[in-house]
């Protein structure tokens, strides 16, 4: 199925992409994901070749914010770990999925987004994220397309942009940033008529690239 | 535009829809330029809008023939009166219709039977209030049925100093504003009347002003595209309540900032209010970041308020985008020195000059031997328009100096005196990049008047100068990240 005729059919159906349907829509746009397996229950772990630490995450056409319900379990050590986790969930969310993923090592958190506005279309926003996005509300937006420069303008709003040239022993990879709003643009030039608003969050920003480990969207309702 | 080009059956993507939508845009020259104007609802009794309005255009150039339209009336301040716009003997450019709310729908089938290239509408009482949006709703389907182009309804009016003058306000009783270099688009009448008053009051001069009302045809982006062609005009002050096409405001502006600034005062951005957050991103969007966003890539300058609009566009139609932010102050009073010191060192993008040896030698042997050569240069109470005169030549040689913040400031009990405003204008028009402060009082409105006069912005304030230097700043850095 083409992915025009997936969001087509989701779109009738739901209000939000599963997490799985929503990477492998990223991975298509070459934006880089951690690696992730769906799983129903314990006896599809055995055939699992993952690497640990992992996550064990809610993978649910119902549910949008997984860690509000309980549904994210991070840092699972080995597989006895996974085991014991995978039962606890199939207890508590009977009937759901569950994805299981190589657990991303830690770095700068940004946050990415796409999100219809109603004066001027599918808009981009980039930020400094982490739990303090919020409250700083250190973002900034432009209206897609967008070019190189326009990217390179969007970060070089952001308080935070100190954090490209290195700041406390840590430093962000500029470039990759430039490139996954560039990436992001693309699908929202390509798919704006079913996104009314998407994040990606926390997207982890390395010294050299990044890699995006939680990623929403919600349909635009027609 | 939109509305107009499916009346048309045309989208803008298309290479014909391209065209016609050019033809549509330059349809308004009817609006600006026209041979002559029908004012439908003239009237002899000097307190009614058709009466005023009548006196303005024939203010107005020589040339343009004037046509009376009441079916009361044989003759209104000597001119010839015509019952309806169908019995003018001659084809009408600019019908302009002043006449009680419901009266209006007819008049206007009247002008579309006519053939009449534009009209403004004056009158109110349609959809800006509960009662007339039905009345509105009426006239749209008429207008869309027709070619005339429609300014209105419910707008204040059109002004091109020396050209047209359809504005409904007795300038007996006021002094219109003086031709000059800002155009001014508004959607709101009364804020628009205001404004006007301010620059005549100022003695700024404006190439054109249009408010643009309940805009059911002819809207803010047709009028960018409009006189962003008009030599006369160098940028275009915005003030919108709401956009007709946002995405289209975004697309022409982009194409068309390069070649001339656009400011916009949006007001109404708090109302609107995050939506709600099922999404970081949506919490983060606020009431306000993607209109902000959107108008910085577009190239649009953003204003806050109205002192922002006014004071940006003139800065820009008047002065010389920045290439660097590097300042130097001249000023005859510390406080203002130090004042301007701090806000320009508080402004991303500019900082205080570093200036040359040379150039403090050169300054030495001009001022008394106590005044600061260093940055901000401080000529003390003693300052002289010659001293002045000297302090600006020898800045305009160091390479360390993107652009001179000058205070023109009076020495009490004497105002400025009209050799410091020649010097000072002297150099705002031979040299480098130069932005004028003053403080406002008695003693320096008069040269705030004469320099505005002579097309060299001041701004009244340290905090109005510094903003003012910001955004040919942010022009600078726009024109060249464009290039």
């Amino acid at each position: 199925m083409s992915v025009r005729a997936k969001l087509e059919e989701a779109t009738r159906l739901r209000r939000f992409l599963r997490e799985d349907e929503m990477k492998d829509l990223l991975r298509g746009y070459g934006v880089s994901i951690p690696r992730h397996f769906v799983v129903e229950d314990e006896n599809d772990l055995k055939k699992l070749e993952v690497e640990f630490p992992a996550v064990l995450k809610l993978c649910s056409y119902k549910v949008l914010h997984k860690s509000d319900v309980g549904g994210v379990v991070l840092n699972i050590p080995n597989m006895k770990r996974l085991r014991e986790e995978l039962r606890r969930f199939r207890e508590r969310f009977p009937g759901e999925s569950f994805l299981v993923e190589e657990m991303a090592r830690p770095g700068i958190e940004m946050i990415a987004g796409l999100l219809w506005d109603d004066i001027f279309g599918l808009s981009i926003m980039v930020g400094v994220g982490g739990i303090f996005t919020e409250l700083y509300n250190d973002a900034s937006f432009r209206v897609i397309p967008i070019s190189r420069g326009d990217a390179e303008g969007m970060l070089d709003e952001l308080k935070g942009r100190r954090l490209f040239e290195g700041f406390r022993g840590m430093r962000a990879d500029r470039e990759a940033v430039v490139d996954l709003l560039l990436r992001l643009s693309r699908l929202g030039e390509d798919l704006g008529e079913y996104i009314d608003q998407m994040d990606l969050n926390p997207i982890v920003v390395y010294e050299k690239g990044l890699i995006v480990v939680d990623a929403k969207l919600i349909l635009k309702q027609r | 535009m939109t509305l107009l080009l499916k009346r048309w059956g045309i989208t803008r993507h298309n290479v014909q829809g391209t065209y016609v939508m050019r033809e549509r845009v330059a349809s308004l020259r009817y609006v600006f330029y026209p041979r002559n104007v029908a004012i439908i609802g003239a009237s002899r009794d000097p307190n009614k809008p058709g009466s005023v309005i009548l006196k303005n255009v024939l203010e107005g150039p020589s040339g343009i023939e004037v046509y009376p339209v009441n079916p009361k009336a044989e003759e209104i301040m000597g001119l010839r009166c015509y019952p309806t716009v169908l019995d003018v003997p001659d084809g009408v450019d600019l019908a302009v219709i002043a006449i009680p709310a419901p009266l209006v729908p007819g008049a206007m089938k009247d002008c579309i039977t006519k053939g009449v290239k534009a009209a403004i509408i004056i009158s109110a009482g349609f959809g800006e209030t509960e009662s007339g949006k039905a009345l509105q709703d009426e006239l749209e389907r008429v207008v869309h049925e027709g070619r005339t182009r429609v300014l209105g309804p419910n707008t204040f009016g059109v002004m091109m100093p020396g050209r047209i003058n359809t504005v409904f306000y007795p300038y007996d009783k006021s002094t219109s504003p003086r031709p000059g270099n800002v155009a001014f688009i508004t959607q709101s009448g009364a804020m628009g009347f205001l404004l006007l008053e301010k620059m005549a009051y100022y003695r700024i001069g404006i190439s054109a002003f249009v408010s643009i009302g309940n805009k059911i045809d002819v809207d803010e982006n047709d009028l960018i595209e409009f006189l962003i062609d008009d030599d006369s005009t160098k940028s275009i002050a915005c003030y919108l309540e709401s956009f007709r096409d946002g995405r289209e405001f975004f697309e022409i502006s982009r194409r068309v900032a390069r070649r001339k600034p656009i400011v916009l005062l949006k007001s109404g951005v708090t109302e609107r209010g995050a939506r709600a957050a099922a999404s970081h991103t949506g919490a983060l969007a606020g009431s306000s970041a993607v209109l902000e966003g959107a108008l910085r890539q577009a190239g649009v300058i953003g204003a806050h308020d109205e002192e922002e609009l006014i004071d940006f566009a003139v800065a820009l139609a008047y002065g010389k985008p920045l290439k660097g932010g590097r300042v130097a102050v001249i000023t005859s009073a510390g406080g203002v020195a130090v004042t301007a010191t701090d806000r320009i060192e508080n402004t991303p993008g500019l900082k205080m000059a570093e200036l040359s040896e040379e150039t403090k030698d050169g300054i030495k042997t001009i001022l008394p031997p106590f005044a600061s050569t260093a940055n901000p240069i401080d000529i003390t109470a003693t300052s002289t328009p010659e001293m002045v005169d000297g302090v600006l030549e020898e800045l305009q040689k160091d390479d360390n100096v993107d652009v001179v913040l000058v205070f023109s400031l009076p020495q009490p009990p004497l105002p400025v005196t009209e050799e410091l405003v020649d010097v000072i204008t002297k150099w705002f028009r031979k040299g480098k990049p130069l932005v004028v402060g003053t403080i406002e009082n008695r003693f320096t409105i008069d040269s705030i008047r004469t320099y505005n006069q002579r097309g060299v912005p001041v701004f009244p304030s340290i905090t109005r100068a510094v903003k003012a230097l910001k955004v040919l700043r942010e022009r600078g850095r726009y024109l060249e990240a464009s290039r």
